[in-house]
């Protein structure tokens, strides 16, 4: 354990301007959602009718948590916000865990590290300990926006307890997955699969009759019942699995090589498939995972839209006053969902085809780009097989969804004409979401430093637009400058030519100035 | 340095920035076509620019630059079929494997030599199963190397390519690029490597700050380097103090150690026949010694 102080201080420094955006997107989150619920549901009038709806409604249990918490006003922001809490959580102890244990030695620079006076347990106690203060910080935090907010203390400091239990989970999780395996990659997979698993648990377990959230971390935090019962000895669950898994990742780290892990990495094939021949196959091989990730996140996605897309009929049946906030009123209150829902997977879409472009910024600054540049690969030609990916890409994850929601919805209906149809109607955001993938490839050929910023204000933007502009007020001109605004609201507007070619074509445009700036510009700075 | 048809790369007075940084400040190299050419300098020098502006990849602020009788920035496509590029620092993709790398850099250059491949693996004693992720330094050195050695491009740009190679397969590397210049390739080596250079160039071109300081054969640039004499003498050593071309004079009696201009050789070796040489020993000059001359503190070239 020689040197763990030392090495903590230095990994508090290598982590000092991520972990303050961790921190700041828990306190953020939970700011907004314990001011609005205040406002929403602040008499007990008001929070009895929620009781009420939500008591009955499936899908909104299974997407928040147990309804028991809905007790309290207090336990109504748990309710709402501690799953979301927990996934902020989760991933910041599986990034800062991962990172200095598994990523450091993949990189070789934990090598240099164990070869100074450092004892070999100590990268993975300071990495354990480093998480345990950003998780510790976590819970100050919730709790004193709690408090601050107006909520009961004792129930703040539970609420706050939860969420660092959940952290130190996944921290300690992450430290043993990162002795198992010898890529990053497989430990992240691991951890954020392991993640899915809890919140898929925690929400069959909360639908149904409770057992199976105790198997889930995040259900054992949801559990204590901040403000609706404060049981505190639900966190013995998460502070002792989180023990266990420690102890397994030190024990773990005494039976392998610095570098190795206990499942090895598999060797590939010694020569190239026939099918790996030119820029296009290789942009493909290169991003075929994450468009299957993405793929198969706007599957389950569509899947969870249209497995309530009918209770939403009879939730609006039975609360006929929310109807006059819906575009269309109650007849028409399934095809408005639709319509909503693929509006809300073409962000997802979109920002996928922004990930898929930066991919080529990425080979750029790597140096990868330059390998095949130097071949009879025109600029043209590799910006032409990144893009395959990209402008296909957001075709397929609209797809996906579409089929999942159309499965889904189609099965509570009895009518398996619902897939082609909602596929349809996923298939109408293809021209708004390749205009984003276009202004990417502009910003990348033009400004190729800031693009990565640029690319994601975009989406942010538009994200912001679909979601908050009728809320926020938000001016006219602010709306018309986002492409979603201007793609009919099928199934509920009717389709029709113009503005799907109008925006294709504008798509088309920013992809041709982008490669303008592409062509004329320096490679690799 | 004037237009020869038969250059290969032909860089004039070329300059290159990157917003306040000069990386190329008038930089000229001449490449004859069929010649190993040493491109040295130290760190940050500009070497890599310059390989990079012969690619296509950055385009120059000012001057001309050839390539296989082409402009690299405007033909660089059609250019790159005859040429096979390895950079200093090879990055790859972390989820493929060596072989296959190898095979898509050939097929993307327009076709490799299957056997060629087969034969320089083993000679490079690389296991081309493996994912890139897991290759060391040097084993991602050979991959890129192997990819450029096994195609049958006319000119090969080199950057420091044995960085990270241990000796026996700099040895081997060696024996590659004597096996290319048989066959009448051109080679551009950037490297810092001076036995490496003194093993393998015909030419050599120094590069310091962006510019040339120096170019020719290994013969022309010794004129440059002193030789380091040791002598013992029948007679008291006089006379060589103050003699032109000879510096750093220590004299013990019948013993003088000295360094002199290559080019005085002749003038002071009759001025010491007379004393009586009773022993000699020279050592002859190294572009070690040239090198640290021009980058050393006395600094300014010849």
């Amino acid at each position: 354990m020689t040197g763990t102080a030392r090495l903590l201080g230095f990994l508090l420094r290598r982590e000092r301007l991520s972990l303050p955006w961790w921190l700041a997107g828990v306190t953020l989150l939970l700011f907004v959602q314990s001011t609005q619920s205040q406002e929403l549901y602040g008499t007990a009038a008001e929070l009895e009718t929620l009781r009420q709806t939500i008591g009955a409604n499936t899908a909104v249990i299974a997407m928040s948590g147990p309804p028991e918490l809905l007790r309290s006003i207090g336990g109504e922001i748990v309710f709402e916000i501690f799953g979301f809490l927990a996934i902020v959580v989760a991933l910041m102890n599986m990034f800062l865990v991962g990172r200095h244990t598994r990523a450091d030695e993949e990189s070789g620079r934990a090598e240099l590290i164990r070869s100074a006076r450092v004892g070999r347990r100590a990268p993975l106690a300071a990495a354990l300990l480093l998480a345990g203060l950003a998780d510790v910080a976590a819970g100050l935090l919730v709790f004193a926006v709690a408090v601050g907010t107006g909520l009961p203390i004792a129930g703040s400091a539970l609420f706050g307890a939860a969420v660092t239990g959940v952290g130190l989970f996944f921290g300690a999780a992450t430290a043993a997955a990162a002795q198992v395996f010898e890529s990053t990659r497989a430990v992240y997979g691991t951890v954020a699969a392991l993640l899915g698993a809890a919140f898929a648990l925690r929400a069959a377990g909360d639908v149904g009759d409770g057992t199976l959230s105790w198997a889930s971390p995040i259900g054992w935090g949801q559990r204590a019942y901040p403000f609706a019962g404060d049981r505190w000895w639900a966190l013995l669950l998460p502070v002792a699995a989180a023990v266990l898994l420690g102890a397994v990742a030190v024990a773990l780290l005494a039976r392998r090589d610095l570098g190795a892990g206990l499942v090895a990495t598999r060797l590939g094939r010694a020569q190239a498939s026939a099918v790996l021949r030119g820029p296009y196959a290789l942009a493909w091989r290169l991003q075929r995972g994450s468009l299957a990730g993405w793929a198969a996140g706007l599957f389950l996605a569509g899947v969870a839209y249209g497995s309530i897309a009918e209770s939403i009929q009879d939730y609006v049946r039975d609360n006929p006053e929310i109807a006059q906030f819906l575009t269309g009123g109650a007849d028409d209150i399934i095809n408005a969902y639709l319509a909503v829902t693929a509006g809300m997977a073409a962000l997802l879409a979109a920002a996928y085809g922004v990930s898929s472009v930066l991919r080529a910024r990425t080979e750029e600054t790597s140096g990868r780009a330059e390998v095949v540049l130097a071949t009879a690969t025109s600029r043209w030609t590799w910006l032409a097989g990144q893009l395959s990916v990209a402008v296909l890409g957001t075709v397929l994850t609209l797809v996906a969804f579409g089929i999942g929601e159309g499965f889904a919805y189609g099965m509570s209906v009895s009518d398996p004409g619902q897939v082609p149809r909602l596929v349809g109607v996923a298939l109408a955001y293809v021209p708004a979401v390749w205009l984003v993938v276009g202004v990417t490839v502009l910003a990348f050929g033009w400004l190729p430093r800031p693009a990565t910023i640029v690319a994601w204000a975009v989406i942010a933007y538009c994200a912001v637009i679909t979601l908050f502009a009728d809320s926020f007020g938000l001016p006219g001109w602010s709306r018309q400058a986002s492409p979603f605004v201007h793609t009919p609201q099928v199934p509920l507007d009717a389709a029709t030519a113009p503005p799907f070619a109008l925006l294709t074509l504008i798509a088309a445009a920013l992809v041709a100035a982008g490669y303008a700036g592409l062509r004329r510009r320096d490679v690799g700075y | 340095m004037g237009t020869s048809p038969q250059a290969a790369i032909e860089i004039t007075a070329v300059h290159k920035s990157f917003g306040v940084t000069k990386a190329l400040d008038g930089l000229d190299l001449t490449v004859a076509e069929g010649e190993v050419h040493g491109f040295l300098g130290p760190n940050g020098s500009g070497k890599t620019t310059a390989i990079r502006v012969l690619l296509g990849l950055l385009r120059p602020d000012a001057g001309q630059v050839r390539l296989l009788g082409g402009d690299p920035w405007r033909d660089a496509d059609t250019l790159h079929r005859r040429l096979a590029y390895v950079p200093g620092d090879v990055t790859l993709w972390p989820g493929i494997t060596g072989g296959e790398v190898i095979d898509l850099l050939g097929r993307l250059r327009g076709g490799a030599d299957r056997r060629r491949r087969d034969d320089l693996l083993e000679r490079f004693d690389l296991d081309p199963r493996k994912k890139a992720r897991t290759y060391s330094k040097g084993n991602r050195q050979k991959v890129a190397l192997i990819a450029a050695l096994a195609s049958d491009a006319e000119l090969l740009l080199l950057d420091e390519p044995t960085s990270g190679l241990d000796p026996l397969m700099e040895a081997v590397f060696q024996q590659c690029v004597h096996e290319i210049k048989d066959q009448g390739r051109t080679v551009l080596l950037s490297s810092h490597i001076l036995a490496e250079v003194e093993a393998l160039c015909d030419r050599v071109s120094i590069i310091r700050l962006g510019r040339t300081v120096e170019t020719g054969t290994l013969g022309e640039l010794r004129h440059l380097t002193r030789t380091s004499i040791a002598v013992e003498t029948s007679r008291p050593v006089t006379g060589l103090t103050g003699m032109a071309g000879v510096h750093d004079v220590v004299i013990a009696d019948h013993h003088a150690r000295f360094d002199v201009d290559t080019a005085r050789l002749d003038t002071v070796i009759r001025e010491l026949a007379p004393l009586g040489v009773r022993s000699l020993t020279s050592s002859p000059p190294t572009l070690e010694e040239l090198f640290l001359r021009h980058y050393g503190e006395d600094g300014a070239a010849s």
